[in-house]
């Protein structure tokens, strides 16, 4: 190769090397930032129900509580609810307010004793099971725990 | 590779094009301060990436550009280098694209038969002062909002069209929620697809006609090449 040659090859190699880097550089933190949602873990706190002195056995109970929570930037302050069932007063069952078909929220219907999802006339039994309906699973359940008389719940992060 | 580059060359002769933008014959005596104009496409594509990465987590509301900014800076991964790339990347543009205008102009390369590459380039210049001023509000912090505050003031005070002119920029009587949304539309809509149109102009006209040769202490007339 005549040095003539062998300089604009140099060149050229070095414009592509430097050019690379050069993207590299941006792409790799650009590339880290964009992904990072898929590794940002929601915020985990236990939210406070009420005083369990207050649920009765029998009946499922609607307790609807405010959650306040970090949303990106912003502090939000969501209201929510959650269906109770005790059996003794001691132990607590506490679902998840929609529907495991597609998200409605259900009731429970006193005379029939189910809970009854109008959307696509689903129900449940006390117990969560799915009676009837399409729903695919069971009622989904929060982590519970109980705390100087007071019932505590865990929300799955994401879900309302 | 080699058989994808033939069949896209054999229908839209790409080749050529290559030819046309990397093996163009350049003057002699060409050195450094030529390579001012790539540095500013350069830098354009930089801001342009870590912009669109910025406006993923911005907020133009009072109530949250703040707060959106310090997420970007504390919260998000890597995200101070992202804000960091792009406010740094800021001042190289304004610097590195006069640079370049004050190279042409020392070169005479804003001559015959290459001003238009040089009247679009005035406009490209005062697009990123445009730049400059409208993202330096976005932070919504006390040097963005009162700097934007003399600003606005300044262009207040031009004769006759001033206070109109300083409504308009504010978005009414008073710099505030709707001098923000304004200042971002233009930021990230209005002035990125009007540098674009004019960047791809002027590349056009600098790879049609040629960079200009050095002027000569014989040829007073500067470069014609
Ligand atoms: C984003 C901003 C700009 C970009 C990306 C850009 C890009 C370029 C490039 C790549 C060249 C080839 C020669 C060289 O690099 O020196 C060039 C030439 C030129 N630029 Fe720019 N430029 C920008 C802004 C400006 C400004 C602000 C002016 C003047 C007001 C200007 C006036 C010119 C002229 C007259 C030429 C022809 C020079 C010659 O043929 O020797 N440009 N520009
Ligand atoms: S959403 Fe409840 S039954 Fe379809």
């Amino acid at each position: 190769m005549d040095p003539e040659n062998s300089r604009r090859d140099f060149l050229k190699k070095s414009i592509f090397l430097l050019g690379g880097l050069m993207a590299v550089g941006v792409a790799v933190p650009g590339g880290t930032y964009f992904l990072s949602p898929l590794w940002r873990k929601g915020e985990e706190g236990w939210l406070e129900l009420g005083e369990i002195s207050k649920i009765l056995p029998g009946e499922p109970v609607k307790v609807d509580y405010a959650q306040r929570r970090r949303d990106g930037w912003a502090t939000i302050e969501e209201k929510s609810s959650a269906w109770v069932v005790t059996d003794d007063g001691k132990k607590f069952t506490v679902f998840d307010p929609h529907c495991t078909h597609l998200g409605c929220p259900y009731h429970w219907d006193t005379a029939k004793k189910k809970f009854l999802c109008p959307c696509h006339n689903a129900t449940f039994g006390m117990d969560g099971q799915v009676i009837s309906g399409p729903p695919p699973r069971p009622l989904d359940q929060f982590t519970t725990k109980v705390v100087g008389g007071k019932l505590l719940i865990k929300p799955r992060s994401g879900g309302a | 590779m080699r058989t994808l580059v033939d069949w896209l060359d054999e229908r839209l002769q790409i080749r050529e094009i290559k030819v046309a933008l990397f093996d163009r014959k350049i003057p002699k005596g060409v050195g450094w301060i030529y390579t001012l104009g790539s540095l500013s496409l350069g830098i354009f594509l930089l801001q342009s990436v870590t912009g669109i990465l910025l406006a993923m987590n911005y907020s133009p509301s009072p109530q949250f550009a703040y707060e959106s900014v310090s997420y970007i800076t504390h919260q998000v991964t890597l995200g101070n280098i992202v804000r960091g790339l792009h406010k740094w990347g800021a001042s190289a543009m304004v610097l590195i694209v006069t640079l370049h205008m004050i190279r042409v102009y020392f070169m005479g390369s804003y001559k015959y038969p290459r001003e238009l590459s040089w009247v679009v380039g005035v406009f490209i210049w005062l697009i990123v002062m445009g730049f400059g001023f409208t993202g330096y509000l976005l932070p919504w912090d006390q040097k963005g909002y009162w700097a934007t505050m003399v600003g606005t003031t300044i262009a207040e005070q031009a004769p006759l069209v001033g206070p109109a002119l300083a409504k308009l920029l504010r978005g009414g009587d008073t710099l505030g929620t709707v001098t923000l949304t304004r200042f971002y539309a233009i930021h990230v809509l209005v002035l990125p697809a009007l540098v674009l149109t004019l960047i791809a102009l002027h590349l056009f006209f600098v790879v049609r006609q040629g960079i200009s040769a050095p002027p000569e202490r014989d040829k007073p007339d500067g470069p014609h090449a």
